[in-house]
């Protein structure tokens, strides 16, 4: 379970403070799958980025059962990181002078897994193990991000927009892999997304707007990725 | 203007070495000119023995010293212009893109001469204030007839502005052939990773260690000018230890002092380079959670045994260098040493060199730790 009680976040740009989390309360079930939605400044990477542990919160608590992230040190949340999170990115951020496998093994040799040959099996990318990012397509190096992520497995899995810079057909893939995967596993996942459809998919919703929550809602039955508009 | 004077201020390096090289060149060649103008005058059997020594001398210091630091200039500016293009390859890509040809974005680069020719004028105005002080003591026994600092307008133009042009050349030239990158890849800020399977990949190495041997493989060049920074401290120091017999107080605090400010200045900048060149590694490997002083291992240590590769090569050199002096220049002159390896010269440059290494090390692990994620994700 995680449990989120009263978060603040304010930028400051000399003169300029910019409050960007405005006390936000939400609570997250193990092994949900939640999608925060909202326009372009409303906050929800920031939340997302807090939620992780990226970032630090102004004010408030970030509780992992009973583990308050907010009062972990540096160097004690980098390991909360390590044995708990993974990221999938917009960008990817694959390292760009490694191959598919050295990719995936950065998160696999993290939680000691040796099964990381399956993982890149279980993306579809067993022929392109030895390719290097630059020779794969969008969605490829996507399912490689997702394979690194899922690789260290983590107990939950945080996308930052993770069919941004794909087309339909290889957003859609993605997202099918990843529900996939998470059907299988039972992590928890926590996506930010602009895209209402894709919410359709999710257990949870929870809209947010100007640094607040605006709505949070269930869905009763979830939609594949094939079944969901674009 | 592509490149400003802002950006040439990051050359320093190559101004220090170049500064260097023709402090050097211009002490012992300017004394070689003005020494041979008076061979006439030398008349005593020790005067001509020290004559021959000195003019010998003059010309090996200058051909090794200069011709080494000449190399490593070079190489150095090859890497300043790549590493330019490499980071601004929006604006290049972008002034391709519009119609500007190869050779027009490529005349811009001249400026990157202008390092050269700063460096060379310093080198060669300390060289003349020191220069007096150099004949006396090259004179310390009063072998020859005294004589005068006087200045040689063509070893000028040969010391200063003959580099000037030709490196300037070269880097004109070097961005010509880089910027032939098509016009998309320099948008995107595509670099060229090889796509051959190496031996690493086909290996079974964990990410740390893939990564340890892919951050060396990627950058040549720096492993080049960390493994050059180790020879530098490792041979200058040795040497200004050693040559106690054989030179004078201000030749060996000379060599030590020029030892150490190329040793710091090259690694300095490659480890600022290599630091600079995985930020975004190092970012996403924070991001999943690996701590800082294994991310700093697993990008610094790797330079940790080419460093001290470096470090044997500088000890061979100056052994072998010395050595040969003493045996072919030196012959003739009475009561000279017999030169041996110096073991407790040896020691005292290992020890130093360790501590200040591991020290540089621990001050850029502590840099890395400094790095923030998000304003690098952000970039």
């Amino acid at each position: 379970m995680i449990e989120i009680t009263k978060i603040t976040k304010t930028y400051s740009n000399g003169t300029t403070k910019n409050e960007v989390l405005k006390g936000i309360d939400l609570q997250i079930a193990d092994g949900d799958f939640t999608v925060i939605l909202g326009a372009s400044g409303s906050g929800k990477t920031t939340f997302l980025n807090c939620l992780s542990g990226l970032e630090r919160v102004d004010d408030g608590s970030i509780k992992y059962d009973d583990v308050d992230i907010t009062e972990l040190s540096d160097t004690a949340l980098t390991k909360f990181r390590k044995d708990n999170i993974g990221f999938i990115f917009q960008q990817y951020y694959l390292l760009p002078n490694m191959t598919v496998e050295k990719n995936v093994r950065m998160g696999a040799d993290l939680a000691g897994n040796q099964e990381y040959r399956a993982i890149i099996k279980a993306v579809g990318l067993e022929e392109k193990a030895k390719k290097y990012p630059s020779e794969l397509s969008g969605g490829e190096q996507q399912r490689v991000s997702v394979a690194r992520a899922l690789a260290k497995k983590p107990k939950v899995l945080f996308l930052d927009e993770p069919t941004g810079a794909l087309d339909e057909e290889t957003g859609r893939q993605v997202l099918d892999y990843i529900c996939k995967l998470h059907k299988e596993r039972g992590f928890t996942i926590v996506m930010v997304t602009h895209n209402q459809n894709i919410a359709e998919m999710a257990n949870t919703v929870v809209k947010m707007n100007s640094g607040r929550i605006a709505v949070i809602y269930t869905n009763s039955t979830q939609k594949t990725a094939y079944e969901i508009g674009w | 203007m592509i490149i400003g004077l802002k950006d040439t201020v990051k050359l320093f390096g190559i101004s220090i070495i170049a500064c260097c090289a023709v402090f050097v060149c211009t002490l012992f060649l300017n004394y070689n000119i003005d020494l041979v103008a008076i061979e006439n005058e030398i008349t005593t059997e020790a005067g001509v023995a020290m004559y021959n020594a000195q003019v010998s001398m003059g010309k090996v210091t200058a051909v090794v010293t200069g011709g080494c630091l000449v190399a490593t200039s070079i190489i150095m500016l090859l890497f300043y212009v790549k590493n330019f293009i490499d980071t601004h390859g929006k604006e290049l890509g972008i002034l391709k893109a519009i119609g500007y040809s190869n050779i027009k974005i490529a005349k811009h680069f001249w400026v990157f001469g202008f390092s050269v020719l700063v460096g060379c004028a310093l080198g060669v105005v300390i060289a003349f204030l020191y220069l007096p002080n150099f004949y006396e003591v090259q004179n310390a026994e009063g072998l020859f007839p005294d004589f005068d600092v006087q200045f040689h307008p063509l070893l000028a133009f040969l010391i200063v502005g003959a580099p000037t042009i030709v490196f300037t050349a070269i880097s004109v030239l070097f961005a010509y052939f880089k910027l032939k990158n098509p016009v998309l890849n320099l948008l995107r800020e595509k670099r060229e990773y090889k796509t051959k399977i190496g031996k690493n990949d086909k290996k079974d190495l964990p990410f740390l260690k893939g990564l340890s041997s892919t951050t060396l493989k990627s950058k040549k060049t720096l492993v080049f000018f960390v493994a050059f920074s180790a020879f530098c401290f490792s041979a200058m120091v040795q040497m200004s230890l050693s040559m106690n017999e054989i030179a004078s107080e201000t030749f060996a605090w000379m060599i030590l002092l020029i030892g150490l400010i190329l040793a710091f200045i090259t690694l300095f900048l490659s480890l600022t380079s290599v630091v600079k060149g995985n930020t975004k590694t190092i970012a996403m490997m924070r991001v999943f959670g690996y701590e800082d002083n294994i991310c700093s291992r697993a990008i610094l240590g790797a330079y940790r045994p080419i460093s001290y590769i470096g470090f044997a090569i500088g000890t061979v050199y100056q052994y072998v260098l010395l050595k040969l002096v003493m045996t072919f220049v030196f012959v003739d002159i009475d009561n000279m040493p017999e030169y041996n390896f110096d073991f407790k010269a040896l020691v005292i440059t290992l020890i130093a060199f360790v501590i200040t290494y591991e020290l540089i090390m621990y001050l850029y692990s502590l840099n890395i730790k400094k790095l923030s994620v998000k304003s690098i994700m952000l970039e």
